[in-house]
């Protein structure tokens, strides 16, 4: 034992403070809020992966514009929080497919690369006309849900926004999976992510769906930045920081699929928020959830549910 | 414009053609630091922009930052996004060799290359598990790491945490160096001379032999990467780029070239760092956050993946580009003013813009150009 005595003193551990329970239960309760948010932008993230096979980086931006959309709608119009939120989802949805339509569909599909620097252009662009237009003042958007907590154990609160966060997301996930599975737009838009071609030699009108990919991603990162908006508060960076985070959560959860980003975003708030309280590394909240992604992408390189790729020699 | 006859590869006629651009090159190379050491200024559509001979020195170092990038992504097709993360150990670990051991500065690399190539070697293990845009993504969040890491309380007596280390040692010229007489005798010479200061102060004279150490540093990164890219080695990275498995059915260590391109990125990357703290005698943790992590990477497909020039042109593109996007002040051609991130939202369209115009990067635009104007016809090998 004065072995692991001494590697716990290293990492400044005192073991009184791993058995508070209490502490635990609170961590992990925000661990859980921090998640759905990071799990909900990683879920856009896997939508455009999915379509068309890279990262939008500007994922994030959009869902900026939207949560200001509802700031504007809910805040300075007095619409509720929830309608406001819908309304810029919608909006959100509609500069997505022209994004879609002006910058991404003049590229091939298979060229990636640019695509890449062209999203990366587009994430500049758009944080900026936020900066310009609302300027740089920290507000802040109420959140959807009421305040409180309906369960207390000392300090550890299961407040509603929680619940609330973690209700959407599962939600989001039930609703795309039963869009993509069910409905003919679900289907064309599963050809269109299994092989492009062949989809539009069947007849499929790719561009459409590709759209519809874009407008579904962008509502569902609106709807995520909705969420992370009332924990921090409202300024142009605030997205960068959750990409960040979303990205990690994407690529531990397996890029293409919707569980693993909802998995993947939980693991990443958790491991940040625990990992970082117990061994005392609010310096290295992003390092520890870089080593998570690591040992987790060594083992399985295609993230946790990700489908590997199989190759035709 | 009429093209020039067509001349074959390797004739006397090619040579000579070659031997001429090689020296255009060379002569303006020379020439620049001379023509803006009082910075250069135009006014443009009613705005002013720099051209400083700060800028220029910076956009070399991060030329030899793209040139390393190049190795991993450009050549053997590893997408890596932090870059950054070698260029800042380099950049640190020269600071702190010149401060804390007064060793000089070109001396450092002499640790930082075979220290990063290590680190490199040890970076690219994981590689050869994780492959495409999940190592993207992991390398891009090691890049975003990196500042945390310099701030560590572990480290922050060394590194200087978030303050940054001032580097005490200044970059003096070699009395011996005729940088002062150049300039007079530049400015000797009628037209251009004109613009040539008669004589250099002290800072410019400091300025100008700044420029000519990190042009020498990256030429001689250059000539080795070229013909590292142009042996075997290169050819079985290209071959892994193109096909693994047809690379490896070919005979081709993956395993081997993938840590060892890993390997050697990383030390033209630490080389990239230690310039950069030449340059300018101070480094800070944000400076290697995911931002410079961002910038290399559009350096490396704005200019071109996997061909030499891409990288020069590359390192032009995110020095200036930028620069210049965040020196417009009014709107082109008008006297409203722009206040706000204008710079950053013009910065964002001239990207979006460029990689549209230019998809398979500037070197090949470049190259369909020189091919047009001065076509060379390839002869058989052997003959």
């Amino acid at each position: 034992m004065p072995v692991l005595a001494s590697v716990l003193g290293v990492f400044d551990i005192t073991l009184d403070k791993l058995s508070d329970g209490e502490l635990w239960l609170a961590q992990f309760f925000r661990g859980l809020s921090d998640g759905a948010t990071y799990a909900s932008v990683a879920l856009a993230l896997v939508m455009i992966y999915k379509s068309t096979g890279f990262i939008n980086f500007a994922q994030g931006s959009l869902a900026l514009l939207g949560v200001y959309l509802a700031y504007v709608l809910s805040v300075e119009q007095g619409l509720p929080v929830a309608v406001a939120v819908v309304c810029a989802m919608a909006a959100s949805s509609a500069v997505a497919m022209l994004v879609e339509r002006v910058l991404i569909r003049p590229f091939p599909p298979d060229h990636a690369l640019p695509l890449v620097i062209v999203t990366l252009g587009l994430l500049l662009i758009i944080d900026s006309a936020v900066g310009i237009v609302w300027g740089f003042r920290t507000r802040s958007l109420p959140s959807m849900f009421p305040s409180g907590a309906p369960i207390e154990w000392g300090i550890a609160q299961l407040t509603w926004r929680t619940i609330g966060n973690l209700g959407t997301v599962f939600a989001v996930v039930g609703l795309l999976y039963l869009l993509l599975s069910r409905t003919k737009a679900g289907l064309a838009f599963r050809a269109v992510s299994s092989n492009l071609e062949s989809a539009r030699l069947v007849g499929i009108r790719v561009g459409p769906t590709l759209g519809f990919g874009w407008a579904l991603a962008a509502a569902i990162g609106t709807l995520g930045g909705a969420l992370v908006v009332p924990d921090l508060l409202l300024e142009p960076s605030i997205m960068l920081r959750v990409l960040i985070f979303s990205l990690a959560a994407a690529a531990l959860g397996g890029l293409d699929s919707l569980v693993g980003a909802v998995i993947g975003g939980l693991a990443v708030g958790l491991a940040r928020n625990l990992l970082v309280t117990f061994l005392d590394l609010s310096e290295l909240a992003l390092a520890t959830a870089v080593a998570v992604i690591l040992v987790v992408l060594l083992v399985r390189p295609t993230g946790l549910f990700g489908s590997a790729r199989v190759e035709r020699v | 414009m009429r093209a020039m006859g067509v001349v074959a590869a390797g004739s006397r006629r090619h040579r000579r053609r070659q031997i001429i651009g090689w020296a255009l090159f060379a002569a303006v190379a020379v020439l620049i630091p001379f023509l803006i050491a009082d910075t250069y200024s135009p006014t443009i559509l009613g705005n002013r922009y720099t051209v400083g001979l700060g800028n220029l020195s910076q956009s070399i170092a991060l030329m030899v930052a793209i040139l390393g990038l190049n190795i991993a992504t450009g050549y053997s097709g590893q997408l890596s996004l932090g870059h950054s993360f070698f260029v800042g150990s380099g950049a640190y670990l020269t600071a702190v060799l010149v401060n804390e051991f007064h060793w000089s500065y070109l001396a450092t690399l002499g640790v930082v290359v075979p220290g990063l190539f290590g680190f490199g070697v040890l970076f690219g293990l994981p590689a050869l598990r994780i492959q495409g845009l999940y190592l993207g993504l992991l390398t891009f969040a090691v890049a975003a790491v990196f500042p945390s890491l310099i701030r560590l309380d572990e480290v922050a007596d060394r590194t200087g945490g978030s303050n940054g280390l001032l580097i005490d040692s200044d970059l003096t010229p070699p009395t011996w160096a005729p940088l002062d007489a150049t300039a007079g005798w530049l400015h000797a010479i009628p037209g251009v001379g004109s613009r040539v200061p008669d004589g250099l102060t002290g800072r410019q004279e400091e300025a100008v032999y700044k420029y000519f150490l990190l042009v020498m540093v990256a030429m001689v990164c250059f000539w080795l990467v070229r013909n590292i890219v142009a042996g075997r080695v290169g050819r079985a990275l290209v071959a892994i780029r193109d096909n693994e498995l047809g690379a490896a059915a070919n005979g081709v260590n993956l395993a081997a070239y993938k840590t060892l391109s890993f390997g050697i990125s990383a030390a033209v990357g630490g080389v990239a760092g230690t310039m950069l703290t030449m340059h300018s005698g101070f480094v800070g943790p944000d400076e290697f956050g995911f931002s410079m992590a961002i910038l290399l990477i559009v350096g490396l497909i704005v200019g071109g993946a996997g061909t030499l020039h891409g990288a020069v042109a590359g390192g032009l593109a995110i020095q200036f580009v930028p620069h210049w996007s965040s020196q417009t002040q009014t709107l082109p051609g008008t006297d409203v003013a722009l206040e706000g991130p204008y710079g950053t939202a013009i910065l964002g369209g001239l990207w979006s813009a460029i990689s549209s115009a230019l998809p398979g990067g500037a070197a090949h635009w470049f190259r369909r150009i020189k091919a047009r104007l001065m076509p060379v016809a390839p002869q058989p090998p052997g003959s």
